[in-house]
Order: C-alpha cells, then sequence, then structure tokens
C-alpha cells in the first residue's frame, strides 16, 4: 500500500461473516464482494462522518439485492450513498448499474467509487460523485446497464462530509416507472426464478425490471423463488406450521392469547403475530388477527404504541392489495391522538397484502401477506 | 540538476537523462524561434507565470496550440523531474530508477492540462507537481499488481474504460475492440474466484466456465478463439501499462510534426493586461487563503500538524508515517483524511461568505486542489 494516492482512503476489511444465500456462485460472489466493501466502510462512515449511519434496508434483506444487482445503500442522515464495489486496479471509471440511479425509490445523493483488494484484505474509496453528475457527465451503456463515470470527474472523497453539509442540489430528475399488472409482476416471477437465468436484471427490459423489483415484496418473492424457497410470508402457513424463519429474521412472532392471560374463552384458541416497529423514534407493534383460525378469510390488523402511548395525530395504517392498489375501507388514520389504528379485511385464497404506515417506519420495505 | 534561467530556455529545452542521471539541457530550434519572437514583442515580461498561462490559453488555438502545448511540456521539465525523483527515492529497490518515472509522469502531461484550471487559483507548476507524483505512484502501483496476477487475474481486475483504450492503443479496428470486450464480459460475468481465495492467481478456467462463457456469447465461436481473445486483452493490457519506449532523449517536436510558418505572439499585450489585472485579485485571494489556512492548521493537535510535517515536508510514505507514529496505515489514511476535511471546511467557509457563491461539488474540487497546492508550498 505504499503507492496510494494520498487524498483516498484505505480501510480495512473486518474478518469477513457470512454473506448470505445466493442462487450460483456467480451471484454468490457479488454477495460476497458487496459484504466486503459494506463492513470496510460503514464503521468509518459511523466513526469518522455520521454515527446514525444505516444500512437501507436492513442487514437481513441484503441478499435480496446483491442476488439481483452490484451495490449496497447505507443512509447518512437524510441522504443515501451508493457503495459502488469494483474489483479494478486502473481506477478509470466507475459504473454504477442503472437501477441505483433510474429507479425513484433505489437513486442515490452520492455514489462511492469502491476498489476492493481481497488479497490484501483492504478497500480504497478513490471517489464519489452525485446524482446529478452522474446523469449529467456519465455515460449510459446500454449493453450493461450501466451510467460509467470518468474518473476526471469524479470528487476527491475527503470533500464528501463537507459536500454532505454544503451542497444542496444532488439529483437529477428521476421519471417513474410505470405500474406493473400483478398478473404480469407473477409471470415475470416465475420466468425469471429460473435458476438458468444467472442475470435476470438484463433479460427483460429496464422499466418493467424496475418497476418489478421496486416492490420490496416482489423483490423479496423473486429472491425467494430463485433460490427455491417456499412461500414465506403465508399466514394460513403461519397458522398450520408457525411463523417461517426468514419472517422471524425481519421480526414476525407468533402469540398464543390463551397463554397471555385469557384463559377464560378456551373455546376461542387465538393465535396471532406481530412484530414491532420503529416509527418517529418510539416503538409500535403491528399486530395480525386473524379471526377464522384455519382460513383465515378475515383479518383485522392492528398498530398501538407498546408502552401505551397514544398514536399521534396524522399517523395512518393502510392495506394495499399486492399490486398496491387501495380498496373500499383500507385505510385507518388518527384524526385525534388514539388507542390504536385497526383495518379489517375480507380475503380470499392465494390473495396477498401489503401494509403501509405513515411516518414510515425505520428500515421499511414491503412485503406481501400471503393468505 | 540546474534549473532554467531566461524565459527562452524555460519554454524550449528538455532535460536529458545519461546513466538514469540528469545530463544537461538539449535546445528544441523551433520553440526556441517560437519563444523567442514572443518575447522580442514584449520583452520587459519576464514573470514565467504570464508566458505559462499565455501558453496555456493557447492550447485550444488552432494556430497556436501545437506550439502551445511543446511550450508547456518543456516550462514543466522542472516540475517533472524533482516528482519523479521523489517518487524514486521511496523505493529502496533500483526495480524504479528516476527516467522511468520521468517518462510515465511526461506522458501522462495531458492530464494536467485537463484538470487545471487557472481561473480557479491553481498554480500550474504546484497543480502539474501533484498530479506528476500521483501518476507516477498510480502506475507503479498498477504495474505492481498485474506483475502478480495470471493473465486471468488480471482480466477481472481491469474496467472496461482501460480495456477499451488498451485495445485501441494496440491498434485493433473497431469491429475487434467491439467483439473483444463483449467476450470479455462474459468471462468476467462467468469467471469467478472462490471467495476467499486469491484473485490474482486464478488459473485456467475450466470446462464447465468456458461453456458458460461461450453460451454467453450468444454466437457461433470456439472455446479456441475466444481463448486467442482473451489472452491478447490481457496482453494489451499489459503493454498499455509498459509501454514501449524508443529513448527518452528525443525533443518532443521531432522531425515530422508539420509546424505553421506564422510564428505565434501578436495578441500579447492584451492577454498581459488581462494578466495583470487577474494577478492582483489573485494575490489577495491568496493572501486570505494562506491566513485562513495557517490559522485552521495552528488549531490541530500537535501530533496532527506533525503528521503533516512529515508527510509534506520529509515526504515520507503513509506506511513510513504510519511506522514512526506506531499506528496502522489505515489510521495515517483516516486521520489525514480529516485534516484535508477541515481544512477544506474552512476554506468553503471562506468562499461561501466572502464570494458569495453557492457550493457545487465542481468547486469543492477546485477548493481540495487548492488546499492541496498550499500544503505542497507551505511545508516546502
Amino acid at each position: 500500500m505504499t503507492l496510494i494516492t494520498p487524498t483516498d482512503i484505505i480501510l480495512e476489511i473486518p474478518s469477513t461473516v457470512p454473506t448470505g444465500q445466493y442462487s450460483n456462485p456467480v451471484t454468490a460472489y457479488q454477495g460476497y464482494i458487496n459484504k466486503l466493501c459494506l463492513d470496510a466502510i460503514l464503521p468509518w462512515i459511523q466513526q469518522d462522518i455520521a454515527p446514525q449511519t444505516k444500512i437501507w434496508t436492513s442487514t437481513t434483506a441484503l441478499p435480496s439485492f446483491w442476488e439481483l444487482v452490484n451495490g449496497t445503500v447505507i443512509i447518512l442522515d437524510d441522504k443515501r450513498l451508493v457503495l459502488v464495489p469494483s474489483e479494478a486496479i486502473d481506477l478509470s471509471e466507475m459504473r454504477v448499474p442503472q437501477e441505483w440511479v433510474d429507479i425513484p425509490t433505489w437513486a442515490g445523493d452520492y455514489y462511492l467509487a469502491v476498489q476492493i483488494e481481497p488479497d490484501d484484505g483492504y478497500v480504497r474509496v478513490w471517489g464519489y460523485c452525485t446524482h446529478e453528475q452522474l446523469k449529467t457527465q456519465g455515460n449510459y451503456n446500454p449493453s450493461d446497464r450501466t451510467y460509467a463515470m470518468d474518473s476526471d470527474f469524479m470528487n476527491d472523497i475527503s470533500t464528501l462530509s463537507v459536500a454532505q453539509q454544503y451542497i444542496e442540489n444532488t439529483r437529477s430528475h428521476i421519471t417513474e416507472l410505470p405500474s406493473l399488472p400483478l398478473t404480469q409482476a407473477q409471470n415475470l416471477i416465475s420466468r425469471l426464478s429460473n435458476p438458468d437465468t444467472i442475470i435476470p436484471r438484463l433479460t427483460i427490459p429496464f422499466e418493467m425490471w424496475g418497476a418489478l423489483i421496486q416492490h420490496g415484496g416482489w423483490r423479496l418473492s423473486l429472491y425467494q423463488r430463485r433460490l427455491g424457497q417456499p412461500e414465506n410470508f403465508s399466514i394460513i402457513q403461519w397458522l398450520q406450521t408457525g411463523v417461517s424463519e426468514i419472517a422471524q429474521n425481519i421480526g414476525w412472532r407468533s402469540f398464543d392469547l390463551l397463554q397471555s392471560g385469557a384463559r377464560n374463552i378456551e373455546a376461542l384458541q387465538q393465535v396471532e403475530f406481530s412484530r414491532q416497529l420503529t416509527i418517529a423514534g418510539q416503538t409500535y407493534q403491528l399486530t395480525i388477527l386473524p379471526e377464522n383460525q384455519t382460513e383465515a378469510t378475515i383479518c383485522r390488523f392492528e398498530l398501538f404504541n407498546t408502552i401505551g402511548a397514544l398514536i399521534p395525530n396524522g399517523f395512518k395504517l393502510r392495506l394495499l392489495t399486492e399490486d398496491l392498489q387501495p380498496f373500499p375501507n383500507n385505510e385507518d388514520v388518527a384524526t385525534n391522538p388514539v388507542q390504536q389504528l385497526f383495518v379489517e379485511v375480507a380475503l380470499s385464497k392465494g390473495e396477498g397484502i401489503v401494509w403501509e404506515i405513515e411516518p414510515i417506519p425505520e428500515n421499511y420495505d414491503r412485503e406481501i401477506l400471503k393468505f | 540538476m540546474h534549473s532554467r534561467q531566461t524565459i527562452i530556455e524555460i519554454f524550449s529545452t528538455f532535460v536529458q537523462f545519461s546513466d538514469d542521471r540528469f545530463h544537461s539541457w538539449a535546445t528544441d530550434a523551433k520553440l526556441r524561434r517560437s519563444i523567442q519572437a514572443c518575447v522580442s514583442k514584449i520583452p520587459q515580461e519576464i514573470n514565467e507565470n504570464y508566458w505559462s498561462l499565455y501558453w496555456y490559453n493557447s492550447l485550444q488555438s488552432d494556430v497556436l496550440g501545437v506550439y502551445a502545448k511543446q511550450h508547456l511540456i518543456a516550462y514543466l521539465q522542472e516540475v517533472c523531474y524533482y516528482s519523479s525523483q521523489k517518487t524514486a527515492n521511496t523505493f529502496s529497490s533500483t526495480q524504479y530508477k528516476l527516467p522511468d518515472c520521468f517518462q510515465i509522469a511526461i506522458a501522462s502531461v495531458d492530464k494536467i492540462f485537463k484538470g487545471f484550471k487557472a481561473n480557479a487559483g491553481y498554480n500550474l507548476k504546484n497543480y502539474a507537481s501533484i498530479t506528476f507524483s500521483n501518476l507516477i505512484r498510480e502506475t507503479l502501483r498498477q504495474r505492481q499488481e498485474i506483475d502478480i496476477c495470471t493473465p486471468w487475474g488480471l482480466l477481472r481486475k481491469i474496467s472496461q474504460k482501460r480495456l477499451v483504450e488498451s485495445l485501441q492503443l494496440a491498434g485493433l479496428s473497431a469491429d475487434t475492440v467491439k467483439a473483444y470486450i463483449q467476450a470479455w464480459n462474459c468471462f468476467k460475468t462467468y469467471y469467478v474466484p472462490t471467495p476467499g481465495s486469491s484473485t490474482r492467481q486464478l488459473s485456467y478456467p475450466d470446462k464447465s466456465t468456458w461453456e458458460a462463457i461461450i453460451k454467453a456469447y450468444n454466437s457461433h465461436i470456439t472455446q479456441q478463439i475466444l481463448e486467442s481473445w482473451l489472452l491478447n486483452c490481457a496482453k494489451c493490457v499489459r503493454d498499455y501499462l509498459y509501454p514501449q519506449v524508443t529513448s527518452i532523449n528525443i525533443s518532443p517536436t521531432g522531425q515530422d510534426t508539420e509546424w505553421l510558418d506564422n510564428l505565434p505572439g501578436e495578441e500579447s499585450v492584451l492577454t498581459q493586461i488581462i494578466f495583470q489585472e487577474e494577478e492582483k485579485v489573485r494575490n489577495s485571494q491568496k493572501t486570505e487563503i494562506n491566513t485562513i489556512l495557517t490559522e485552521t492548521i495552528s488549531k490541530l493537535e500537535p501530533q496532527t500538524q506533525q503528521m503533516l510535517e512529515m508527510w509534506y515536508r520529509q515526504g515520507l510514505t503513509q506506511q513510513q508515517i504510519a511506522k514512526q507514529l506506531e499506528m496502522q496505515q489505515y489510521t495515517v489514511s483516516r486521520r489525514y483524511s480529516k485534516i484535508r476535511e477541515s481544512l477544506l471546511k474552512a476554506l468553503t467557509q471562506w468562499s461561501k461568505e466572502t464570494l458569495h457563491i453557492s457550493i457545487t461539488p465542481d468547486i469543492l474540487k477546485n477548493i481540495s486542489i487548492v488546499i492541496e497546492e498550499w500544503l505542497q508550498t507551505h511545508y516546502s
């Protein structure tokens, strides 16, 4: 490391930990490189720039991104930093996958070029640019769907934290992607989950691909199907065999209401599912109560504060169909501080439901609950 | 090495090496006539900054461009020499000699012309000094790395941009380059190392990997052809980093360049007035910048100040600094970045308040270069 340009930053790769599951060696290696990158960079940003910097959307969700695309987002205050790892030693350019630039909910404010040296155990952060710079000065390459930024246009990395404080405009305009009908999305997922399709991102037009994976639930579903996993978010399955491991990792738990004190209503063996959420700095609980305990045809979704505080004005609990369409009585809004928000929904077998809360909970990633 | 004295010498002579050391200054006759003609128009202008900016501003000119570049290369000879010497000295081995470093640096002089911004307050010599040093270090680092890579490892460690440049430099046709790049992309996608094992010593791809690459290439092609293409790619990348040097002691204008007869020097007087005005503004800004940066540094912790001394005055490498201060090189790298950050913050705040500009990434980039230049001069 004698010859490193002094304005670049070199960081040690801590001893590696498992990188998650992937469908093939190519995507597994992509996951590995991204993990090395993240493990080296996140501690540096937290220690030297902003301690509260965190992973988007959450640590558990990372393999479902890396199975599909190169790059990782971390959130620094209100700005999104896209880490773009590469093994190229010549630092002539940074190539950013289009997903991180043109999908509105995925796009970043800053893009960091990171050279990974797995053999020597270090990474080198050699420059960065804004979304705006990438869109105006970068070259789009249709063959691999990347934006390539010439090293001459990259900014010196030691200016990043000052940029963070002084630069107001980081983004270019991003066009919304068309919405994808449910059947089309489901067909695409079946098609792209074929394990022979090593790199699904280049096999369908970008608008379609972007619209598909922008939906967290579909992204996760594609990931699980590619790995040959069973449906992990089926409420009926949960009722029969308990909450799946994947769902448990996200935070879902089941509770037997009899054990928690309702002994007198022995006839109704009630099971509920819930997960904790952090919203505006407070801990809340989202609970699903299936009314019919075998078929779950009617479900009640509840939101309340775990320490019993009232839910402030303006909070919303909203249910949507799998392709994010509203339906009658799908929303409860706190117009006054209230004890709880709830929505009841009647479902047919195989239907999927997506929940949303406003303000957006920390680490929120859409999930499709199947009935 | 003795430095050149007159404007005419400075803009028309070149370093000659002998036995890996400075030997003499060689004059290029055409450049000498050109600069002589200019100087005779305004003999009172003996500031080399004036002439360097004059030629820099003429780089884009149809008539003067070809002269301007050669005059500037002549002008930057000392800077290039000292940057090369400094870098060569950081190696205990004789692997990288001074003329090698000099050659690497001067071959990339276009990078300096491209990145230099006179109106952002850069000084051409200081900017060149920083850029030359970085270019030499970078090239040597990349050479070290590719020297220990197998062709397969090497192919996974270059960017597409560099590969295209290497293939073009080798004189391959546009169609060949396109086919090679496609083949290389398939290779790079499907030939992945095992996590945790060496990425440099990658061995010959196995049968199933070749099959995947051929299938991805998506047309009728044999393994043999693909293999020869890929090995040729690797060779071109190596050649790019080790260009054939016929002789370093050749005057750059050569014999076959077509030189125009009308010598430059017509619009000199007007530029001179503008230059003097700009010089005044620049000097007053420089004084303020100097005050701000000196003050900021004086507030830094003693050990941090010591690091700056070691880096800029003593010319130590990060590795050497780490050893002396008994810390990891990673820590030095991060500390160094923090120092630059505090200087940058001070100067950015000043720019925002006194120059009333809104801060863009490009402005930060400029400020950062001004700081680096200042540090180099301040500690020299």
